[in-house]
């Protein structure tokens, strides 16, 4: 069966996660910090009437060690040039995640689960691996991303 | 017409946060806070009010906010009784019909109760404070 997926590059792998639980896609922006945050939080952000959280996803899956985010970024908030936040909604939660670049929107065959252990990502996010050209695309669970904490 | 909310708008390093006007007793400058060892260390100390010896907090040491523990010192009334909150600034009353927002899944520990919600104030998001849910 094919699922449609939004594509998207962090740290320059391939990770997807489903179309019909994306809302928008933004250029990244600094968001409202929230002191006591988990420390992966960015902030809020307030979209179209809408409150965001906005999650720092390779903090999430381990990719990065805690940055300078949350709380603890005072004066660390800058141009993050490039990077993009894709807005989901999971279960009638809205959040967003912080990408590097989204690549596309694309049909892919049900993920493949169980066989291909992850690399460097934490597997609990992990949902299994859709393949395509030879490319690896790791889908991710969007419940588990907004239930991390 | 819906009776409105008055909160107090003050500043920890330049972002909102709110306390309803009604919980709030006296807007004064910190000045003779006395250090007490019997206190827990997340107090500043505590300073003589309306004749009675209140505990003193810094919003900004509970936040893990860096910086200098305010200029502007609120009296409050929280469910336990009065307590002084150390802030950076009071900007201004906000006067408003709005029904707090809820914070949104996954940001907060389920531990975490500092925040009543959210509110919307001059185009960024405030976080309206919980003074019950200060204390660890």
């Amino acid at each position: 069966m094919m699922i449609n997926y939004l594509v998207f590059l962090l740290s320059g792998r391939l990770f997807g996660v489903k179309l019909d639980g994306a809302i928008e896609i933004l250029p990244w922006r600094p968001s409202r910090r929230v002191p006591l945050a988990y420390s992966y939080v960015e902030g809020l952000l307030d979209y179209r009437g809408v409150v965001y959280p906005v999650f720092n996803i390779a903090q999430q899956l381990g990719m990065v060690k805690p940055g300078p985010i949350g709380p603890t970024a005072a004066e660390s908030v800058g141009t993050r040039s490039g990077q993009s936040i894709i807005l989901l909604e999971v279960n009638k939660n809205p959040f967003g995640i912080v990408v590097d670049a989204v690549v596309k929107m694309a049909p892919l065959k049900s993920p493949v689960t169980g066989v291909v252990k992850p690399q460097g990502v934490d597997p609990k996010f992990v949902q299994g691996f859709a393949y395509e050209d030879d490319r690896e695309i790791m889908i991710l669970d969007g419940e588990r991303l907004l239930h991390a904490g | 017409m819906a009776e409105g909310t008055r909160y107090l708008i003050l500043s920890l390093q330049g972002e909102g946060y709110a306390i309803p006007i009604s919980r709030l007793l006296e807007i004064t400058v910190p000045r003779d806070i006395q250090k007490d060892k019997g206190l827990s260390e997340v107090f500043e100390g505590k300073c003589e009010f309306r004749g009675r010896f209140v505990p003193v907090l810094s919003l900004k040491k509970i936040f893990n906010l860096s910086g200098n523990k305010g200029t502007a010192l609120l009296m409050v009334q929280n469910a336990k009784g009065m307590m002084g909150l150390l802030v950076d600034e009071v900007t201004e009353i906000f006067d408003t019909t709005q029904k707090p927002a809820p914070m949104p899944a996954g940001v907060l520990n389920p531990g975490t109760h500092c925040y009543g919600g959210i509110l919307r104030h001059r185009d960024s998001l405030v976080l309206l404070l919980n003074e019950d849910g200060l204390l660890p």
